[in-house]
């Protein structure tokens, strides 16, 4: 019988990658989804319906002003002034008139209204334009005057990097840095239910009589990551696609768009594959250690790699600080911060390159170090090691065979 | 096949393994047997480099070996802990499985179709394995041990957790197995069926050999192999019989019939007159000797069983 190393740890990546991607449960959730987006726009437009229906607002008393400044609009006002009061409210409690609005003088008024409305802001506003005119033509001056007094300092912001990080930017590096995050997330819980799960199971043994421990824990690496992958890109079409939606409707989101260029969108894949399997190495050499997830002391350590993404986030408020830039390349972080860092500033040409190299190295050192924590962790059961044992499992390599 | 040579294993301050020598013939199935913790269980998988010894050396043939390195494509194992992948369908896991051993989709899955034919559960290839009773979870098991036709075949406890028909099932297939040129070695309780399948035996207590050889040598290294069943009408001085040099006895407490064994070389007569002045005879019959009761006169019962190395 042929086997190769390659065939064997194909063979463990795809049976780790059909585990846990499962087709019908992105359908569900797309439909769950659409379901609940579709009742959403359902009673959306039914409410926006309703708001578009003009209200009715008589107005019992103009103050300074006549019944010519309340013409159409949104609005529909009615002159009540002749009607008397108490017809005016028989009309209100029939529901003829949505208020009753009187006009004290320019300064003051009331509106007796069921209960508040949206359309009160647009009332206010009237209100305000009418006093504004009204002063204008007490005080003699022109328009153009009030405009003068009232306009705001345009203040110019010229940044020394040359890049300006709009809103779009860093609405575009969130979403990268949250799909970073869910694919990161993934890989912490179906690391840790694959490999624990196994150990519970006593499913370890037969596998390991098989094949070694690093074949085993590379191809639940590379399956896992693969899920990670699978998710990221799924959610991601389905963001550009939105996204492309909403333009062709006419939403100004082309910026949004012109910035998912193929340099970026090649780096990120670069960056969030190596970092995704970094950490999935690192999570399953822990996930070795543990005997019962329920107690273990070091479950707390699966939550380590929320460490980086939380410093990409600090990184949409100033991504041009030096420990910035460092982070970017760092391996640890770099995975996060320098995608992040990418969108919303200029990075010199070396920054990914280094970055890739470092972590790629780093995601290789913590393969190797995992599968020797690997090797003897799954064969471990009932108390669990302490760190100086897994620092020498690292240093030396362990009892098992790893050929 | 495999040969074992002065191999020592220790966990911290208990020696499992100590000194252990043994060899594994092609196409024998050989059996090794010992009270819990007598170090069965290591030995199999330091065999199976899942641990390695401290001292002493494994020696494989070469049909085991590629390039020097053990080739375990050609090894099936059966281990004691068991446990099998829950959520995913019969057919599904097995072929996963064979896969690890290098065997093609396709092969794979005709051999797990037939093997799940054999056991009668091939109508639930499809269901999920945590949907099977034990029994079949165990079935499902050992063929995932041996599916992909091992040169050669571990089975740790092959028959627990089987009722006695499939006991005999297994006991079959394991025959079988030996006819197609699978050299077998396995560890198990059930003396009968270790008995009437294994063509060689090694008794293990506290990781060293007590004896080993076929089930005739065993029965001869105990005695003539004659067991004397005896039922005493009177028993005046039992503690002739538990303290004597001369013989081993053990009261069968459901029978109230003592079950003695003469020690090697000691003649008849001599044990006769231990039997005689113990007590007054009321029926006396002669036996051949078992691999049970090789077992319990080996380990004795005095200590609940338990000789943990």
């Amino acid at each position: 019988m042929h086997r190769n190393i390659f065939d064997i740890t194909k063979n463990v990546t795809v049976w780790e990658f059909n585990r846990f991607f499962k087709w019908m449960d992105l359908v569900k959730g797309l439909l769950f989804f659409g379901f609940f987006g579709l009742i959403g726009g359902v009673v959306g437009s039914w409410a926006g319906s309703q708001a578009s229906k003009a209200p009715v607002v008589a107005v019992t008393h103009y103050g300074p002003f006549s019944s010519g400044d309340f013409t159409e609009g949104f609005i529909r006002f009615t002159d009540a002034t002749l009607l008397p009061a108490d017809s005016t409210q028989i009309f209100y409690a029939e529901g003829r008139f949505d208020a009753v609005l009187e006009i004290h003088d320019v300064n003051t008024a009331s509106i007796r209204v069921n209960s508040d409305r949206a359309w009160l802001i647009q009332l206010e506003q009237k209100l305000n334009e009418l006093r504004v005119s009204y002063k204008l033509d007490e005080l003699g001056l022109e328009l153009q005057v009030y405009d003068d007094l009232t306009a705001q300092v345009n203040l110019e912001r010229l940044f020394d990097s040359g890049e300006v990080s709009s809103v779009v930017d860093k609405v575009l590096a969130g979403g990268a840095i949250a799909l970073l995050l869910m694919a990161v997330f993934m890989g912490f819980a179906y690391q840790f239910t694959a490999i624990t799960a196994e150990k519970q199971q006593r499913i370890t043994e037969q596998v390991l009589s098989a094949i070694s421990p690093q074949t085993w824990i590379d191809g639940k690496i590379l399956g896992i990551t693969g899920v990670g992958l699978a998710y990221v890109a799924f959610y991601g079409a389905i963001g550009i696609f939105a996204m492309l939606a909403l333009s062709y409707v006419g939403v100004p989101v082309h910026q949004t768009l012109a910035l998912v260029n193929p340099v970026f969108v090649l780096t990120f894949l670069l960056m969030a594959l190596l970092g995704i399997l970094m950490w999935n190495a690192f999570l399953a050499g822990v996930a070795a250690t543990i005997d019962d997830p329920n107690t273990s002391a070091k479950s707390g350590l699966m939550v380590a790699p929320m460490f980086p993404v939380m410093l990409a986030f600090l990184a949409l408020v100033n991504p041009d600080t030096l420990a910035m830039k460092i982070l970017g390349i760092f391996p640890i972080t770099s995975y996060a911060v320098l995608p992040a860092r990418m969108v919303l500033t200029s990075v010199a040409w070396w920054e990914p390159v280094v970055a890739l190299i470092l972590l790629a190295a780093t995601a290789w050192f913590l393969r190797v170090m995992a599968g020797r924590i690997f090797a003897a962790g799954m064969m471990m059961y009932g108390k669990e090691p302490d760190w100086r044992e897994m620092l020498r499992w690292m240093v030396k390599g362990t009892d098992g065979e790893t050929n | 096949m495999i040969t074992f040579s002065k191999v020592t294993k220790q966990f911290s301050r208990v020696r499992a393994v100590n000194e252990l020598s043994f060899t594994v013939n092609q196409g024998e199935i050989f059996a090794l047997l010992g009270p819990n913790g007598a170090g069965k269980t290591t030995s199999l998988r330091m065999l199976l480099q899942l641990i390695n010894p401290d001292e002493g050396a494994i020696r494989y043939s070469e049909s085991l070996l590629t390039e020097g390195k053990l080739e375990r494509t050609r090894i099936g194992y059966l281990p004691e802990e068991r446990g099998i992948y829950q959520d995913t369908p019969i057919l599904k896991t097995l072929v996963y499985l064979a896969s690890l051993r290098g065997m093609p989709t396709s092969d794979a899955r005709k051999s797990a179709m037939e093997w799940l034919e054999r056991f009668e559960i091939a109508d639930r290839a499809a269901d999920k394995v945590s949907t099977l009773s034990k029994g079949n979870q165990q079935k499902i098991q050992f063929i995932a041990s041996i599916m992909h036709g091992p040169e050669f075949a571990i089975l740790d406890e092959p028959f627990s957790g089987f009722d006695p028909i499939n006991q005999e099932v297994i006991s079959d297939m394991i025959r079988g197995l030996r006819e197609q040129g699978t050299t077998i070695l396995l560890s198990a309780h059930q003396m009968l069926l270790v008995e009437r399948i294994a063509d060689r035996l090694l008794l293990l207590s506290d990781g060293r050999e007590l004896m080993s050889g076929t089930m005739l040598e065993l029965r001869r290294k105990m005695g003539d192999g004659q067991k004397l069943e005896v039922q005493f009408s009177a028993l005046t001085s039992p503690s002739l019989l538990v303290e004597s040099s001369l013989l081993d006895a053990r009261e069968d407490t459901a029978t109230g019939m003592w079950q003695v064994l003469p020690r090697p070389g000691v003649p008849l007569n001599d044990a006769l007159q231990v039997l005689t002045q113990a007590g007054r005879i009321e029926t006396l019959r002669t036996a051949q000797a078992n691999l049970h009761d090789i077992f319990i006169q080996s380990f004795g019962t005095t200590n609940g069983g338990n000789h943990a190395s």
